[in-house]
C-alpha cells in the first residue's frame, strides 16, 4: 500500500514508481503530471455497478506532442508501467475514462487537439485525439465548408478519434463510423511512429482519400486494442445535402418489430434509407418526455400497461422508427414515395414529419442526431432510475423481424428479473442491428448495484450460449465478452501483443488483451 | 565490375533523392501541420457555458444552474467530480483558469 499514491501499477513498488513519476515528469513538466487524489478525482468515476476503487488510475499523464509520447511509452518500458489511453475520455457507460485496471497511468490526449485539415472538396478531416466533435462541427461552420458530422449521442463533449476507435456508431449516413476511417498515425509500444495505409510513403497524397495502401490491412488492429497510441486519425467526411428529410414511423405493439425489420431491411441494403436508422422502444423515448415516478413507484420493472400508458400519454409509438431521406428535393420525393408504400401496407405504421412532430422533443434531438447537429438530449435516459448507474448492453442481431423479437423479449426477460426495465433500441447497419440497451440504475442504491452487476453478467452469459456476440463493452466486463469468442481469436488477439508490446505496456486488459 | 559500380552509383544516387523526397515531405507535412488550427483553447466562461454545459442543462437533463447565484467553489467541486449522472471534467477539458471563469459567470447570471 502506497501512502504517497492513491494507487500503484500491478507489480510496481513505490520506488519504481517514483523514478517512472520523476522520469515523466522530466518530459512533460511537473503540472502535466498528476498524482494527487484531487487532481485524479475527474478520472475515477465511472457508471459501472463495480467499486471505482477497482478502476483508480496511479497517475495522469497529459501529453501534448507525439514526441512526447515516443518518450513516454520508453519510460513505461523501462520501468514496466502501463498506460490507459483516453482521448476526450467521455466513454459514458463503457467505463468513462478510468483504466481497466487499478493502478494503471491514465495517458489523457485531451490536450492534443489540434483540427490538422479539413478537405472541402475531397470531404475528409485529419485530427488529433482530443478533438471534440463539437469542435470539429464549429469549425466547418465558421470556415463554411458545407460538410456534415456523424456522432454518438454524446456528440458535443465526445470525440471522432475514441468513438471510432472503440467502434462506436452514429445516426447519419456514415453511421457505421470505422467504415469511414481512412488513414491512422500510430505511435507503437517500442516508441516507432507507423503511419498506416498509403501515409507509410514518403510524399502520398492519398492518405485520408485511400484506405488500403499495399499489403495487409492494418487500421483495424488498432480498434478496440491495445497495440498502438493513436495520434492523427482521417477519416471521410458527409457532403451536406441539398435536402433532409427525417421522419418518424410509430407501432403500437413489441410484436410489430417483426413487421418493422422486414420492411426496413431490404431499403436499408438498396440504399433508398440511406442512415444508420433507429427502431427505438418507447422506453428509451420517454425520458425525454416523462417522468418514471409518474407511472411506477416501488421495486420492480416497469409494468408492461404503464408502459402502454406513458407512450399514449406522451404520443410515442410502442417502437418509434427514425429514419431520413438526404438527397435532392426530387431525388426525397421519389423514396419517399417508396417508404411510404412499404409502410401502409399492413395499416399498423403512423408515418410523422417534420410538419406533424417537429416540435415534439424526441423528434428534434432525433432529426439532430441524423443531420449531425450537436445534442446531449438522450442523456435524459440518465433520468430514468436516477443515480447515475448506466451500462450499454450491445448485443448484434441479424436484420431479421423473427430475431430481433427474439432478441427483445430475451433482454427483457433477464431485465425484468432484476427488477430493471428495457430502455432498448435497434441501430440498423447494412445487414446488422446493433441492438443497444441501456441498463440504467441507481448506483447510490447498493441493492441496485448488485442487482445490475448479476443482471449484466447474465446478460452476457445467456447471450453468448445462444451464439449473439456483443460488440463493445464497459471495462469491468472486457475478459468475460472476450472469453465467449473463443479461444482461437484471443490466442491471435494475445500473440500480436507480444510481437508489438512484449512488456505490455499498453492497456493491458484492453477487451481482455494483454 | 564497372557496370555493377555503376548500377551501385545509381542506386546510392537513388537512394540520396529518395530520402530527399522523403524529408521534403516531412517538411511539407511539418508545415502543413504548423499552419494548421493551433488548437483549442477556452476565451472565456460564457464560451465553455454554451458549447458544454447548456447542453444538458437548458435541455432539461441537468438542473438549470443560472438564478441560483450557486457559489463558484460549488459550481467548480461538481464539475471536478461529477455528480450522479453528471460526468467529471478534467483540467485537460476546462483548465482552472477556464473553470474558474466559468463558476464566476454562472454566478454571475
Amino acid at each position: 500500500m502506497s501512502n504517497k499514491y492513491i494507487a500503484l501499477p500491478k507489480g510496481i513498488s513505490e520506488k519504481t514508481f517514483d523514478s517512472a513519476i520523476g522520469d515523466f515528469r522530466s518530459v512533460l513538466g511537473d503540472a502535466a503530471v498528476l498524482t494527487s487524489a484531487q487532481q485524479l478525482a475527474p478520472y475515477i468515476k465511472t457508471m459501472m455497478p463495480v467499486p471505482d476503487s477497482d478502476h483508480t488510475p496511479s497517475a495522469a499523464l497529459m501529453a501534448t506532442t507525439v514526441e512526447e509520447i515516443q518518450k513516454i511509452v520508453g519510460i513505461c518500458n523501462r520501468y514496466k508501467v502501463p498506460i490507459w489511453t483516453i482521448s476526450t475520455g467521455k466513454n459514458l457507460g463503457y467505463g468513462s475514462a478510468a483504466p481497466v485496471e487499478r493502478g494503471q497511468v491514465v495517458l489523457d490526449l485531451k490536450r492534443m487537439n489540434r483540427i490538422l485539415e479539413v478537405d472541402k472538396d475531397l470531404a475528409y478531416a485529419l485530427v488529433e485525439p482530443g478533438v471534440t466533435y463539437k469542435q470539429l462541427y464549429d469549425h466547418i461552420a465558421e470556415h463554411k465548408l458545407g460538410l456534415w458530422l456523424s456522432m454518438p449521442a454524446p456528440s458535443a463533449i465526445a470525440g471522432p478519434v475514441g468513438n471510432t476507435l472503440d467502434r462506436g456508431v452514429g445516426y447519419t449516413p456514415y453511421g457505421e463510423h470505422f467504415l469511414f476511417a481512412c488513414g491512422m498515425e500510430v505511435v507503437l509500444a517500442n516508441g516507432e511512429v507507423l503511419r498506416t495505409g498509403m501515409g507509410s510513403m514518403p510524399n502520398s497524397n492519398t492518405w485520408q482519400v485511400f484506405k488500403w495502401g499495399y499489403g495487409p490491412y492494418l487500421d483495424g488492429i488498432f480498434t478496440q486494442s491495445n497495440y498502438g497510441i493513436v495520434t492523427k486519425f482521417g477519416f471521410w467526411l458527409m457532403p451536406a445535402p441539398p435536402a433532409f428529410k427525417p421522419f418518424v414511423i410509430q407501432y403500437e405493439n413489441e410484436e410489430d418489430i417483426v413487421e418493422i425489420v422486414e420492411i426496413i431491411r431490404p431499403l436499408r441494403i438498396s440504399g433508398v434509407i440511406p442512415n444508420a436508422v433507429v427502431i427505438a422502444h418507447a422506453l428509451y423515448e420517454a425520458p425525454v418526455k416523462a417522468r418514471r415516478s409518474d407511472y411506477v413507484t416501488g421495486p420492480g420493472s416497469i409494468p408492461d400497461a404503464a408502459v402502454r400508458k406513458l407512450a399514449k400519454d406522451h404520443h410515442l409509438g410502442i417502437w418509434n422508427l427514425y429514419a431520413a431521406l438526404y438527397g435532392t428535393p426530387e431525388q426525397n420525393e421519389v423514396n419517399w414515395k417508396i417508404v411510404t408504400q412499404a409502410f401502409g401496407k399492413s395499416g399498423k405504421a403512423k408515418i410523422l414529419t417534420e410538419r406533424e412532430a417537429g416540435d415534439d422533443p424526441a423528434f428534434k434531438y432525433r432529426a439532430s442526431l441524423m443531420r449531425g447537429d450537436m445534442t446531449l438530449q438522450e442523456f435524459s435516459l440518465y433520468n430514468w432510475r436516477g443515480g447515475g448507474g448506466s451500462m450499454w448492453f450491445a448485443p448484434v442481431s441479424q436484420a431479421r423481424g423473427s430475431e430481433t423479437l427474439k432478441q427483445m423479449a430475451l433482454t427483457k426477460e433477464i431485465l425484468a428479473k432484476y427488477g430493471l426495465d428495457y430502455s432498448g433500441e435497434f441501430i440498423v447497419g447494412m445487414r446488422d442491428m446493433h441492438h443497444i440497451v441501456d441498463v440504467l440504475y441507481d448506483k447510490t442504491d447498493p441493492g441496485q448495484v448488485k442487482a445490475a452487476y448479476q443482471c449484466f453478467d447474465e446478460l452476457l452469459t445467456i447471450f453468448s450460449a445462444q451464439g449473439y456476440g456483443t460488440y463493445r463493452v464497459n471495462t469491468a466486463f472486457m475478459d468475460k465478452v472476450a472469453e465467449t469468442y473463443g479461444p482461437v481469436q484471443r490466442q491471435v488477439h494475445k500473440t500480436l501483443k507480444k510481437a508489438l508490446d512484449p512488456n505490455g505496456i499498453l492497456a493491458p486488459g484492453k477487451s481482455g488483451i494483454r | 565490375m564497372r557496370k555493377k559500380k555503376s548500377v551501385r552509383t545509381v542506386t546510392a544516387l537513388m537512394l540520396s533523392i529518395s530520402v530527399a523526397a522523403a524529408m521534403m515531405a516531412d517538411i511539407a507535412r511539418a508545415a502543413a501541420e504548423t499552419n494548421a488550427d493551433k488548437g483549442f483553447r477556452w476565451r472565456n466562461g460564457a464560451e465553455v457555458y454554451s458549447k458544454v454545459c447548456s447542453y444538458c442543462h437548458e435541455g432539461q437533463v441537468g438542473p438549470r444552474l443560472f438564478g441560483r447565484e450557486l457559489p463558484p467553489e460549488y459550481t467548480r467541486a461538481v464539475v471536478r467530480n461529477g455528480n450522479r449522472a453528471m460526468p467529471p471534467f478534467r483540467t485537460s477539458e476546462i483548465d482552472d483558469e477556464s473553470l474558474a471563469k466559468l463558476a464566476e459567470y454562472i454566478q454571475r447570471n
